[in-house]
């Protein structure tokens, strides 16, 4: 199969070569690299998710920045209830935007995705589409106020938030119809067409279903990037706060409301999840059907 | 009029009419918007940057004034730091998601393991980034686990300073965070070469370092080309790791554009900002220019469409 397969017998080629050849030829053998390969990988992994892991545990512990959870304690939680007028609002900012970038990612990523495999050099389109991905978030956060505030004289709000989080979310959602629109057969639209289907039943009845899993992870993505996004928000803010912006301000400048996030931030790892755990979960399952 | 002037009016009309509903309109509608809000605000900003401010004014009058600061006030020691940074965290990402992207690809070949591993280097993407920064304090701060455990088990009988707010705990904080970026591209590359090159390659005789260097790397060259970028991207200008596992000791372009911004020094931020876009346009070329060498990138792209 492939030259790394584990325990295949290479090691007799090691004594044919002399010198520097011949160490080379060692280290190539090594039969552990696939699973060196495999383990620092999944350390890196793991890396991720002792934060996550960590976070939960310490939010339940009476001490959050000391080394120990012990002794536990739910008082965060209700600390947390009893704060609710300080994030009720970031929260519910965060959330209506979030819907509102979501849904605005699965009208122009459908209707931009499914027009792009048409054309005859998709290539400049794609590339302009997907510059945001290579302009880092706070540099692209910081233009967006020099043009907004400084050149145009606007007043900073949600809308700025709103554009910010637009850029940054539409090229994932974008790729994700494209994945899926690249493949799509036309011939299934031409033959509805001769069918006499019109053109929104063409659409409806035909694109949209096998479009939908792009769609709505079109969705997904748009709702959760724009759920979580700081670099940006931050400079365009105006006098709102969104969850993320909240969060940061009250992790960096008050030691004193950490355990509170940690406790906030804990509820909202538990709802979300387990809401893209089941939405690869369903994506892998059509992939591997279809 | 005839039946069939009418008719031909009719169809005509129809043509036009559905027209306005077809998709024509929708790229280049998209197209001005997407260049309204990306292109013409990154343009205005390196306009900026040749600006001043006076009386939190922006003076339209043009100069390298700005930039001429820039170099004056020792801002650049924190650009070089930003590259060291960035340039040893690429090094590592890719030491590390290179073979561990091979293994998925190629080795591992259990769907249901693929599914998941894919999965979890996803999730991060959408984690609160401050609350999952701020807890690396609760684990290599001073009193943290790590010192605990050690200090417990009698290892060290002193806490371990070195391990938050320094060089080491914003190289460490960034590691996990921006290695699915790095793995993705890479991934999917090795994934669409054919095994069959990789047996043709064995049963020609070739080692497997051989077979590695002349077969995979060079196939997979698109994938580490846009790995390194995606990677290197959003590392310019990191912000939240420096912050909040670097104490103020590893001073950033990132902080220093939003210190920047803060002071309301607009074409400061400007500039800096300019400065890291265009230090990545510099890594892409000298990416695109080595890996030439290594086999066209044209190529590549002609084998995938097989």
């Amino acid at each position: 199969m492939t030259e790394l397969a584990p325990g295949s017998s290479i090691t007799t080629h090691g004594k044919i070569g002399h010198g520097g050849a011949l160490s080379w030829r060692r280290i190539a053998a090594w039969t552990v690299w696939p699973s060196t390969a495999k383990w620092l990988g999944l350390i890196v992994i793991i890396l991720m998710y002792i934060p996550l892991v960590w976070l939960a545990v310490m939010s339940f512990s009476d001490r959050p920045l000391s080394g120990i959870p012990y002794p536990l304690t739910t008082e965060h939680y209700r600390e947390l209830l009893g704060e609710f007028n300080k994030w009720g609002e970031p929260l519910y900012e965060s959330v209506i935007l979030g819907l509102i970038v979501a849904v605005v990612c699965m009208i122009v990523a459908t209707a931009v995705g499914r027009a792009i495999p048409r054309l005859r050099k998709p290539g400049g389109v794609l590339l302009v589409a997907l510059i945001p991905l290579f302009v880092p978030g706070l540099t692209m956060g910081a233009a967006l106020f020099i043009f907004i505030r400084s050149f145009l004289e606007l007043r900073l709000g949600l809308w700025s938030i709103f554009i910010g989080h637009l850029v940054w979310a539409l090229p994932f959602s974008l790729l994700l119809v494209l994945i899926i629109a690249v493949r799509f057969d036309h011939r299934l639209l031409e033959a509805a067409e001769d069918l006499g289907a019109k053109k929104w039943r063409r659409f409806w009845n035909i694109e949209f279903p096998i479009l939908r899993p792009g769609i709505i992870g079109a969705g997904i993505f748009g709702f959760l990037l724009s759920f979580n996004e700081l670099l940006r928000s931050i400079f365009l803010r105006g006098s709102e706060t969104t969850m993320p912006i909240y969060n940061w301000t009250m992790t960096a400048s008050h030691q004193s409301q950490v355990p509170i996030i940690f406790s906030l931030s804990t509820i909202i790892l538990a709802v979300t999840l387990p809401v893209l755990g089941g939405f690869f979960w369903l994506l892998f399952a059509k992939l591997d059907r279809s | 009029m005839s039946d069939k002037v009418q008719k031909s009016l009719i169809v005509g009309l129809r043509a036009r009419y559905s027209n306005l509903f077809s998709r024509d309109w929708v790229i280049p509608t998209f197209i001005v918007v997407w260049v309204i809000i990306v292109i013409v605000p990154l343009l205005i900003m390196v306009a900026h940057s040749f600006f001043e401010m006076k009386q939190y004014r922006v003076v339209y009058d043009a100069s390298f004034k700005t930039w001429d600061s820039l170099i004056d006030s020792g801002r650049w020691i924190s650009a070089v730091r930003t590259l060291r940074i960035v340039l040893v965290m690429t090094a590592i990402e890719f030491l590390v998601a290179f073979p561990f992207a091979l293994w998925l690809a190629k080795v591992c070949k259990s769907k249901v393991t693929k599914a998941v591993i894919i999965t979890l280097l996803t999730i991060p993407f959408f984690v609160d980034p401050s609350s999952r920064t701020i807890i690396w304090r609760a684990i290599l701060g001073r009193n943290g686990i790590i010192n605990f455990v050690l200090m417990e088990t009698g290892v060290n009988n002193e806490p371990i300073e070195w391990l938050l707010f320094s060089e080491f705990a914003v190289h460490f904080g960034i590691l996990a965070p921006y290695f699915p970026t790095m793995v993705f591209p890479i991934f999917l590359v090795i994934t669409l070469i054919d095994d069959e090159y990789l047996e043709a390659s064995r049963d020609l005789g070739a080692s497997k370092l051989q077979t590695l260097f002349r077969i995979i790397l060079p196939l997979s060259l698109p994938g580490i080309v846009a790995g390194g970028v995606f990677t290197m991207v959003p590392l310019m200008a990191t912000w939240v790791e420096p912050e909040m596992l670097g104490g103020g000791f590893v001073n950033l372009l990132g902080p220093s554009v939003d210190a920047a911004m803060r002071e309301l020094k607009y074409p400061t931020a400007a500039a800096l900002s300019v400065f890291v876009i265009a230090l990545l346009v510099i890594f892409l070329a000298v990416l695109i220019l080595a890996t030439r060498r290594l086999g066209s990138i044209g190529d590549i792209f002609h084998t995938m469409k097989r």
